[in-house]
């Protein structure tokens, strides 16, 4: 296997009943870039970032990560992930440790009392690691969320939508995160129709519509106003 | 600071990180259990009505509470069950838990097993307190057939678990989830309906362990066919 | 599989062949059999009770194969047949429960006893039912198709537990009124002729309406697809 080749996608079909949100994509990721997606509402980013998570089984296609097909061997490729979504997967009736010290035994992460500690200070939630997730405001639930992601050192980051909805403070703890996980051969993919934002952190683009890649490439070269051309080149 | 993908995996066989994640859930459910009561509660107090009204319905002649007392006390626990049922499946749907916990399972059955062992432990804990109750106010003496009841509540209350834990899962994406439950969970356990009545019920009369084998025998089965049953299609039931 | 014209044509003569026995049978009951000397007319009811017995119990055996067969190859075909078993399933059941009350009313004296196989056809009407209000109540068709298949299996292990079980309670209580066995045993030629053809009649109605339903239920998915695919175009 080659294994430079973290993400292969070929022929991914998705269908939900007769709605098809998925038809033949085919993309490819090496190990260490970061994948932007970016496409309208509807395009299937979501449905395609569910199943490179391996919640969804896709209804035609291969999916591998990092050398393991993802349907086959799931459970193989599973603790690789670091997802997330719009919902914070947290329970409100925890503590922030006590959800970290959950995801971690999941996760069967060593000293895990010294990883907590280190996340929380990455998304600036040390101050508040023994209150109630319930107590927590929308941006720091987000921040929490983004912790969780990273608690277990996954090699795939998996973000669907990431900024939506963030406040300033969570969107800069965020970006210096994927900065960082990005310098250490962290592999991103990461979907938004916010054109700007995340630009700068992406090694590729490509722009889905209607449930195909129509455009893929290498960003280097595209500022925020040759993403637009493009844009409104290939999607109505 | 990156993990090499095989450590975690080489590190420990499936069994054992198997069970590190049936611990890891159950300490999780136990513990927001602990914080706010909710699940227990409710089905102690359910179970509490339940017999209250049942012994307005019944009437006050002993001869016929003596008839019926065993029916009484799996009716209350069996819908309290039902109620219970419904408000721990409610928190895995809050914020999607239920994905972030299938993102970090190895093996899909760890869940049901966790949430089995978690819904056995508040039915006892449910049916000692109405036990209780019940030996107080209809005035019936459970000490002389202790050990044998515990057994047939335990057999009962994991058979019903097991059945109830997986249609939980199904009832999850339904509309109406709380018609849901009972229609499907009921029918399929009327043999653990049957049996668990009329063993409680010999045991009040009197009878010992060894008059109620073949009660005791199919309760056995039940559990063990639903266990393996449960494990069979559990991960068709969570995958999306 | 079959052509379309080949499949037509076997249609056409399974419907032929449905009507031909059905009306066989029809006349068999209510013109060639003698009247049962000590039941008189009402006893005619009896095969179609009998026959129907058999169909609701080959229907649950259908859907039990079928939902088997779907959770391992998931195809479509296949949710659809065990979901037209269930259907009929559950109307055979209901004439079951409804053409025994009404004979056993001038027999028995009562409309309803908890015998064995009463409380057996009960119990399994509503795991029938349970089938199809489950199917009403979820949204997402490979969902419904699964949840579905998954009731039908466990219903279909468990039904044997049932039969057990409901056989020991009733041991317990003793028949209040002294029944005899509808003529069962020791059947004369004229009436095991009869029920035979009746049997033959039922089965040939069964999939009859097995098939038909079917194939309803496979063209609404068809036509759903092609109003898809319609809409698709239509958006450029």
């Amino acid at each position: 296997m080659n294994r430079a080749r973290m993400v292969h996608l070929e022929g991914v079909t998705k269908r939900f009943g007769a709605m098809t949100a998925l038809r033949g994509v085919d993309l490819e990721l090496e190990r260490g870039r970061c994948l932007g997606i970016f496409g309208p509402n509807g395009a299937g980013k979501t449905t395609l970032l569910r199943i490179l998570a391996t919640l969804l089984r896709p209804s035609a296609g291969t999916v591998c990560i990092a050398g393991h097909d993802a349907v086959r061997e799931a459970e193989k490729v599973r603790p690789l992930l670091g997802v997330l979504s719009h919902r914070t997967f947290l329970y409100s009736h925890l503590t922030a440790c006590e959800n970290l010290q959950f995801y971690g035994r999941m996760f069967g992460i060593q000293k895990l009392a010294e990883r907590i500690t280190e996340v929380l200070q990455a998304v600036d939630l040390e101050a508040h690691a023994h209150q109630l997730v319930r107590t927590y405001s929308r941006g720091m639930q987000q921040r929490l969320a983004i912790a969780r992601t990273i608690l277990h050192y996954p090699v795939l980051l998996l973000l669907d939508e990431p900024y939506a909805g963030l406040d300033q403070h969570a969107v800069g703890c965020l970006q210096k995160l994927l900065l960082q996980l990005r310098s250490e051969s962290c592999t991103i993919i990461m979907s938004t129709h916010d054109l700007h934002r995340g630009l700068d952190l992406c090694d590729e683009i490509a722009i889905q519509s209607r449930g195909k890649i129509v455009y893929s490439g290498s960003s280097l070269g595209i500022d925020a106003q040759g993403l637009e051309q493009l844009y409104s080149a290939y999607v109505e | 600071m990156h993990k090499d993908l095989n450590s975690f995996t080489a590190l420990m066989s499936s069994s054992k990180i198997f069970i590190q994640q049936v611990l890891a859930l159950l300490a999780k459910d136990l513990k927001t259990e602990w914080r706010t009561r909710e699940i227990f509660t409710s089905m102690f107090v359910f179970a509490v009505l339940v017999v209250v009204v049942f012994n307005f319905a019944i009437g006050a002649d002993p001869q016929v509470i003596r008839k019926v007392v065993s029916g009484v006390v799996w009716v209350a626990l069996v819908f309290a069950m039902i109620l219970g049922l419904q408000r721990a499946i409610q928190c895995e749907s809050e914020e999607d838990c239920l994905h972030g916990v299938l993102l970090a399972l190895h093996d899909r059955s760890a869940l049901f097993v966790a949430k089995v062992i978690a819904n056995v432990l508040y039915m006892l804990l449910v049916a000692v307190c109405v036990l209780f109750l019940f030996s107080i106010w209809f005035g019936i003496d459970l000490t002389s057939c202790f050990f044998a009841l515990w057994i047939v509540l335990v057999l009962g209350i994991l058979g019903f678990s097991f059945v109830g834990t997986l249609f939980s899962l199904i009832v999850l994406h339904t509309r109406t989830r709380e018609i849901m439950l009972p229609l499907l969970f009921l029918p399929i356990s009327v043999p653990l309906i049957i049996a668990s009545v009329y063993a409680t019920a010999s045991l009040i009369e009197g009878k010992s362990l060894t008059d109620i084998t073949d009660y005791l025998t199919l309760m056995g089965v039940f559990d063990v066919v639903f266990l393996v049953l449960g494990l069979l299609v559990f991960d068709f039931v969570v995958e999306e | 599989m079959l052509s379309r014209s080949a499949f037509t044509l076997w249609r056409m003569i399974h419907a032929v062949a449905m009507y031909v026995v059905v009306g066989l049978a029809l006349w068999m009951i209510f013109v060639y059999v003698p009247s049962e000397k000590g039941q008189g007319l009402v006893q005619r009811i009896f095969y179609f009770h009998v026959s129907s017995t058999f169909t609701m119990s080959l229907a649950g055996l259908v859907a039990f194969v079928a939902s088997i067969i779907y959770l391992w190859k998931k195809a479509p075909r296949w949710d659809n047949i065990a979901m037209s078993a269930v259907e009929i399933g559950t109307l055979f059941c209901a004439l079951v429960l409804i053409t025994g009350s009404i004979w056993a009313r001038p027999i028995w004296g009562v409309w309803w006893t908890w015998d064995p196989p009463l409380t057996l056809t009960l119990v399994l009407w509503l795991i029938y039912v349970a089938y199809l209000m489950l199917r009403a109540n979820v949204q997402d068709d490979t969902k419904r198709a699964r949840f579905a298949a998954v009731l039908a299996i466990v219903g279909g292990v468990d039904i044997f537990l049932i039969y057990l079980s409901i056989r020991m309670w009733r041991t317990l209580h003793p028949k209040p009124i002294v029944i005899q066995e509808g003529g069962t045993t020791g059947l004369p030629p004229s009436m095991f002729w009869t029920l035979m053809v009746c049997f033959v009649a039922f089965l040939l109605l069964f999939f009859y309406l097995l098939r038909e339903r079917v194939f309803l239920a496979q063209s609404r998915h068809d036509l759903e697809i092609i109003r898809q695919e319609i809409d698709d175009t239509l958006k450029g």
